[in-house]
């Protein structure tokens, strides 16, 4: 099989932290990790090219994966393999979104890195093999992608038993009998000592650090955010009231409330009556423009964030998390209060 | 032996459900059941439903493989009524609120009493009478007696709920009420829970959580919200007969109706069992802050001690933050050495490789799925919709093909247990 192999800058051996900005360049023959991992797979399969990008590049430039997959047309492969990526972040970010790129394009791939490695909830449904925790375990981990990409290669499906870490596709099946005559079978067995038998796996959540206190307030800026779905009378943006897609901004220079009738919350939530009463108990703009008056605080960031807490998939979630702190921190705004519901 | 262990192999009065087989439906000039067929006066039902905060309103029936789709259901009743000197169903809507479960009840099985129409904060359900998608509801295989209504002007959203609650519960006891002098198809008869083990089976307690977050998301005990109310032991025999009433119209998939509760999945599947004994259902409201959801669960897990269950199924009602009404009474359960089950059904995004739960439990290791409520579905073009004219939730026209995430399919991931549907890891 034609391979093409995505790997960071760093192991491409072109630099380190001051080339994590660079984007990705193609070199037709195995590189780095790549020539090892060529050796591994013998004759049967070659590592037609090597596609590296930086750290900074590939994680934080939203078009960076189908740059990537625009380079590895050119040599068309069959298979593309990223990493390993060990605890690596951003490059583990970076070989999942190629891998899952992809993935959808109906091209095989696979990745590796470590289980802690914060990228493996980014690879969709492709699959990602479990790796050491730095390049000093290089060679175990190279020998396990090697015999996964071999399997892979043959057709063969990506488990457990070859290293397999990223979830398995979970699809929608009707079972013999309904869910609440499984569930007395599985309390039958549970009574019976059984404490394996499951049908759902509960996902492992990050533990978020909050960030420390603010020392001066009176120096800040703050942000109004909110998963409340408060939006403007009418949701003229079409904000979903559950399983939301999108996050909304709208202005808040030059206001000193949000009035009962202009604002709306379309969150299917929770009972939306108080706040459309008045919206301020969804964002707080009557309090924060007095503090601002007071001077309790620095400023007030011109807008405010918005999307709907309701039935919204972690993975959405997550993802707009990252796209507001990204925000707020250009924005240079040091504090947030965010309101759930 | 002692005198309370023999007190305790007493048999506490049961309730004796009394079968009628619909096999047919028509509206026509009187109420009635002659055989299997169910005629139902039109004028008489639009006047049970009838109230000053409804500017109209319509029935009409539609049945099992129509090319037929309902949209915007809200609450679903089975027709039940009491035989000679029990008492009344639904106590606290159309009968006095005394404790209910004794003597004889008549079900029409295979019919439904469905109210479908636009409310505020009603999240548009989904139900097709034909296809693949038609086994995903229990509408989609009973004989639907549909209520549309159109509010009055000057009525306010609140009082148009409750009267379409009220009218439904009603007319769902006349169309049982036909069946008062008829023969039954089949004579069941549900013991009450014991009181202590009878024999050497585990005796397991259905936890049932009930979602209370006011208005249009509310669930009534005996006429009342349940909210603000800690775990109470219920006789599931309660549920028959409609001591529990659905007002809430969030989340189509994950939504328990009245129905559903008058059927109550796993006390049916526990009564079923040859290996374990239904102790008995803990019915707990899903509070809205998480102090007091840790309370109700301790709770909830220290009445099961107390009642000296073996084990408990525990079940949700609604999306995310019910989650954790389910994690945290698994785990309080297994804490105290009772071992526990919980149904979630997953919220894996559209290609089901996202994290399924937003709260799991982290002792508790038994759950349940009942499906990936973000996975989508195709429902094909039909020839009649029922409950609007337009599907809002594609700004669409009802009768036309679509496709809709399982989470829009009315009880496809029937928290209470009642559907198939389940997750597999794709091979």
């Amino acid at each position: 099989m034609r391979i093409v192999h995505y790997i960071n800058q760093y192991f491409a051996g072109v630099g380190g932290e001051e080339e994590a900005g660079r984007g990705p360049e193609l070199r037709e023959e195995p590189v780095g990790p790549g020539k090892r991992l060529q050796t591994l797979l013998g004759d049967e399969h070659e590592i037609v090219a090597t596609v590296f990008c930086g750290d900074d590049y590939a994680a934080g430039t939203a078009e960076a994966a189908e740059e990537i997959l625009s380079l590895v047309d050119e040599v068309d492969p069959e298979l593309i393999v990223a990493g390993p990526a060990f605890t690596s972040g951003r490059y583990g970010v970076a070989c999942s979104a190629v891998i899952a790129a992809a993935h959808e394009r109906g091209i095989e791939a696979i990745a590796s890195m470590h289980e802690d490695n914060p990228g493996l909830q980014d690879a969709g449904a492709a699959p990602v093999v479990e790796s050491g925790q730095s390049a000093r375990k290089m060679k175990g981990t190279m020998e396990r992608l090697a015999a996964a990409v071999q399997k892979l290669a043959a057709g063969e499906q990506i488990g457990e038993e070859e290293g397999r870490i990223s979830r398995l596709r979970r699809v929608n099946v009707l079972a013999e009998a309904p869910a609440a005559a499984r569930a007395v079978e599985l309390a039958l067995a549970r009574l019976g000592g059984d404490t394996e038998r499951t049908e759902l796996t509960p996902p492992d959540f990050d533990q978020v650090m909050p960030a420390g206190p603010v020392e001066d307030l009176s120096d800040a800026t703050l942000a109004l955010v909110t998963e409340g779905g408060l939006v403007p009378a009418g949701n003229p943006d079409g904000l979903e009231s559950s399983r939301a897609t999108l996050w909304l901004r709208y202005s808040l220079d030059g206001r000193d409330s949000l009035p009962e009738g202009e604002f709306e919350s379309v969150d299917g939530g929770f009972s939306t009556v108080a706040a459309d009463e008045d919206p301020h108990r969804m964002v707080p703009l009557d309090v924060a423009r007095e503090l601002e008056q007071e001077g309790a605080i620095g400023g007030l960031h011109p807008e405010y964030l918005v999307t709907t807490g309701n039935g919204t998939a972690v993975a959405a979630s997550k993802h707009f998390g990252v796209e507001w702190a990204v925000e707020l921190h250009k924005a240079e705004v040091q504090a947030a209060i965010l309101s759930a519901t | 032996m002692s005198e309370n262990e023999n007190s305790g192999r007493e048999t506490r009065p049961g309730l004796t459900r009394l079968v009628h087989e619909i096999d047919d439906v028509e509206l026509g000039d009187e109420t009635r059941l002659e055989g299997g067929r169910l005629t139902v006066s039109a004028e008489e039902a639009k006047g049970l439903v009838a109230d000053p905060a409804l500017a109209e309103v319509r029935v009409s029936w539609v049945s099992p493989g129509e090319s037929a789709r309902i949209v915007k259901v809200l609450d679903a009743v089975e027709p039940r009524a009491k035989g000679d000197g029990a008492g009344g169903v639904f106590p606290g809507f159309v009968s006095p609120a005394r404790p209910a479960g004794l003597g004889a009840t008549h079900v029409l099985r295979g019919v439904a009493v469905v109210a479908a129409g636009y409310l505020p904060r009603a999240q548009e359900g989904v139900v097709e009478m034909s296809g693949d998608a038609a086994v995903l509801s229990p509408l989609g295989s009973t004989h639907n007696l549909v209520v549309e209504f159109e509010p009055s002007s000057d009525a306010s959203w609140e009082d148009v709920d409750t009267a379409l609650r009220r009218g439904l519960l009603k007319l769902a006891v006349r169309l049982a009420e036909a069946a008062l002098e008829a023969d039954p198809s089949a004579v069941e008869e549900l013991p009450a829970a014991p009181a202590q083990a009878q024999d050497d089976r585990p005796r397991v307690a259905a936890i049932t959580n009930l979602q209370t977050q006011g208005t249009f998301k509310d669930v009534f005990v005996y006429g009342s919200s349940m909210a603000g109310s800690l775990p109470t032991l219920i006789d599931p025999n309660e549920l028959e007969d409609g001591a529990v009433v659905s007002g809430q119209y969030g989340h189509p998939g994950l939504k328990n109706p009245t129905y559903i509760h008058q059927n109550h999945p796993v006390a049916a599947a526990l009564r079923a069992s040859e290996e374990a004994v239904l102790g008995g259902v803990i019915i707990c409201p899903e509070p809205v802050d998480q102090a007091q959801k840790e309370l109700v669960s301790a709770l909830a897990a220290r009445l099961c001690k107390t009642c000296g269950f073996d084990a408990a199924i525990v079940t949700k009602e609604g999306g995310g933050n019910a989650d954790a009404d389910v994690a945290l009474k698994l785990d309080a359960l297994e804490e105290i050495g009772i071992p526990a089950v919980g149904l979630f059904a997953e919220m894996a995004g559209a290609e089901g490789t996202a994290p399924p739960l937003v709260a799991p439990p982290s002792k508790a290791t038994a759950m349940v799925s009942t499906g990936n409520y973000d996975e989508e579905l195709e429902l094909g073009e039909v020839e009649r919709a029922l409950g609007g004219e337009r599907i809002d939730l594609r700004d669409a026209d009802a009768r036309e093909a679509l496709e809709l995430p399982h989470a829009a399919i009315y009880c496809a991931l029937s928290p209470l247990g009642w559907g198939r549907l389940t997750c597999e890891d794709a091979t």
